[in-house]
């Protein structure tokens, strides 16, 4: 058991993420020491805070009925961020390890993960503070039992839901869907879910028997996601099989580009990797419900528009090449004019753009002036962002495992990404800033537009310029893709 | 039809190939052979424009080979699974490399039928190339590089990781294709392989050409003896 822990330390302790990406660590770090000073000072504040909102109200009720959505969150970026507790089974298949170890043992590890460090430290202060301070011994021994629990549950739960949905990205969309519509219903009172979470915890507390349920809940979690990894055991049950694959034959009219076109497809639908930054951008639509809080501030109006109509084209445009790493050469040694492989990505982000444009046109019924902004921003970003992005990425010769999840996965990542998004963002910004101060801001988007629209006029000669940078860079990038 | 002129290949100090001139003509049926780290594969990545020479060039048809796209038309070429896109099904690739070559699906499932003997899982099955056997996924390289029906066939170890029947299959599917005057260069360690089937070979040792012969009923002795190690 003890060498069981040994390699799975060892495993991420010498995984070459470490050594080469010092800088994405120091980053990480410091976001973990945020969130930690940000749930001790939430909790120490809570009680305060509380006293003052809602006058009159129980305190620890309050607290409880916040901790339910904190838990429907958690759950959420737990289901984004936290990685199943695997060791890589496959070279201890043969050695006399038993089965049932060698899953118990990484899944009960996954118990001191950092996502189950975090909502403690949120909620002991406060527990210590508060509940112990006002309640009986035996009252708030059960109710952090039962806090407890609950985040149990959600550390299992989390690996049920992602073994069963990763797959289902359809599902995924629509459970994040329900989930948005029960906490909007519950926040104007419709359905008071959080507050019959609170009851519920407040009754388990004041009759202990009730316990018993958190207590079975939770270790119900645990046990169908040990059957899960149990079923999922062997290598080769990973692999899925699939009704005939799917074909664009719509894209066949268009010769060598269709062809090209309908690869990256196929590239961004069947590997997780590529797909989980797709479904990543279409959540990241929703960010508009928060920026469009006030439609008459035109930087806002601007920054939306840049992330509605280049949401996809940025996170999946920073690693263009990258993508292709594993079989770049086999565009190289094959009839592929530079120019049509270019094109490809180029049709490609503008085509994403227009697509995240459509999708988040509903946001005009906020204000008419979202419709119009955007629409300039997409001209923008089809004209200039996108040309920008082609050059950065034939920088960037990291090859990238398709396979590999992408929620803190850093691999590919490095100081061009962060240099990328200078121009992408910096141009409009500074646009804005010049108009500002000519006191015409208003007019910021408009010159945008247009600017983009003679992009996209002139795509030719920009693309040539691209792939005149692509034909100088090839060599370093798939000498630099072949090494993995 | 190739020329290989003062070629000049270098990692760090180490100095990966340095020829001086090899002439490979029309019609050529070339072996490589050669200890691991003896240039073959940079030789034929050098060939192919995927690495840039430190000095020398590589000209084909008469056209320097990074300067134009051309010889891009007339050579099929597999080196590795780099060539192959993963995340296709065999079938999919092909009809791909296939498309880029102005064959449409049907040509190549008659491609593909007349080579059933070399390539005998279903082409059909909706398995990903990544999930695919060593040995197979060698084989739908090689026959994606014999696709477009070039004139110029480049392998890299194409023996590697195939069944008994197959090696012998593809001995056959060589020579015939030489026969119909298509110009072959592979690189191989099976050296009676290569003996059996090349007309010329070029031995290779840390990047220097050793021999370039005719082969002759006497070539596998001489490189048997020349790769003899005592134990």
């Amino acid at each position: 058991m003890y060498q069981l822990l040994n390699h799975q330390r060892k495993e991420k302790l010498r995984s070459p993420f470490w050594t080469k990406n010092i800088l994405m660590n120091i980053l990480l770090g410091f976001l973990g020491l945020y969130l930690i000073v940000t749930a001790l000072v939430v909790s120490f504040m809570a009680a305060g805070f509380i006293r003052e909102e809602f006058e009159g109200r129980d305190v620890i009720e309050v607290f409880t009925a916040f901790l339910f959505y904190f838990f429907i969150f958690d759950l959420g970026f737990r289901f984004l961020l936290q990685q199943l507790p695997t060791l890589s089974l496959q070279p201890y298949l043969t050695l006399p390890v038993t089965k049932s170890k060698l899953i118990h043992y990484p899944l009960l590890r996954s118990i001191s993960s950092f996502f189950n460090i975090l909502p403690v430290i949120l909620v002991l202060p406060f527990f210590i503070m508060i509940v112990c301070a006002n309640q009986t011994g035996l009252y708030s021994t059960i109710w952090i039992a039962t806090v407890f629990s609950v985040i149990i549950t959600n550390n299992f739960l989390n690996f049920i839901l992602k073994k069963y949905f990763v797959k289902r990205p359809v599902l995924i969309l629509a459970i994040f869907l329900v989930a948005g519509c029960l906490l909007y219903f519950d926040s104007i009172g419709n359905a008071p879910l959080s507050g019959y979470f609170a009851a519920a915890v407040n009754a388990i507390a004041n009759l202990p028997f009730l316990f018993m349920i958190p207590l079975i809940i939770a270790a119900l979690t645990y046990y169908f996601a040990y059957h899960l990894l149990r079923k999922n055991f062997y290598p080769e049950d990973s692999q899925t099989t699939r009704s005939r694959p799917e074909s664009y034959s719509f894209l066949n009219k268009y010769g060598e580009l269709g062809e090209l076109i309908g690869i990256e497809l196929k590239m961004i639908l069947r590997n997780k990797r590529p797909m989980s930054v797709l479904i990543f951008s279409i959540l990241f639509l929703a960010y508009g419900f928060i920026l469009y809080d006030d439609p008459d501030n035109h930087f806002n109006l601007m920054l939306g528009g840049f992330i509605m109509t280049a949401a996809f084209a940025v996170n999946y445009g920073q690693f263009l090449f990258s993508w292709e790493g594993s079989y770049f050469d086999s565009f190289m040694v094959n009839r592929v004019s530079s120019f049509n492989y270019i094109k490809t990505k180029y049709i490609l982000i503008a085509f994403s753009g227009f697509m995240t444009f459509v999708i988040t046109l509903p946001y005009a019924f906020i204000s008419y002036r979202i419709g119009f902004v955007n629409a300039a921003m997409l001209l923008f970003n089809i004209g200039i962002s996108s040309v920008l992005l082609l050059l950065f990425s034939t920088r960037n010769s990291t090859s990238i495992v398709l396979e590999k999840s992408q929620f803190l996965n850093y691999q590919g990542t490095g100081a061009m990404q962060f240099l990328m998004i200078i121009p992408l963002l910096g141009i409009p910004l500074i646009t804005y800033i010049v108009f500002l101060i000519l006191g015409i801001q208003q007019y910021a988007v408009f010159a945008l537009g247009a600017v983009g629209f003679a992009g996209i006029i002139f795509y030719r000669p920009l693309l040539q310029i691209v792939v005149n940078s692509f034909v100088k860079r090839k060599y370093v990038m798939s000498s630099n893709f072949r090494k993995k | 039809m190739i020329e290989l002129n003062n070629l000049k290949k270098v990692y760090g100090t180490k100095t990966a190939l340095s020829v001086g001139q090899i002439i490979i003509p029309e019609r050529d049926f070339t072996g490589l052979v050669g200890n691991n780290g003896a240039g073959k594969t940079t030789m034929l990545s050098l060939i192919l424009d995927l690495i840039r020479p430190h000095s020398g060039a590589v000209t084909s048809k008469g056209k320097i080979v990074p300067e134009t796209d051309e010889w891009k038309n007339y050579t099929g070429s597999y080196l590795n699974e780099g060539f192959l896109i993963p995340f296709l099904t065999p079938f999919e690739f092909l009809a791909f490399i296939g498309s880029l070559h102005g064959k449409n699906s049907s040509d190549v499932k008659d491609f593909l039928n007349k080579n059933r003997d070399f390539y005998t899982e279903n082409i059909d099955s909706s398995k990903y190339i990544r999930e695919l056997s060593a040995g197979n996924k060698n084989k739908i390289g090689i026959l994606a590089a014999m696709l477009p029906e070039p004139e110029i066939l480049i392998l890299d170890e194409p023996f590697s990781n195939l069944d008994p029947r197959s090696q012998s299959w593809l001995k056959m599917k060589l020579k015939s294709l030489h026969l119909e005057g298509v110009t072959i260069l592979i690189s191989s360690h099976d050296l009676k392989h290569v003996t059996e089937i090349c007309t010329r070979i070029i031995l290779l040792e840390e990047g220097i050409i050793i021999k370039d012969t005719k082969t002759s009923p006497d070539t596998l002795v001489e490189l048997e003896s020349y790769f003899s190690v005592q134990v």
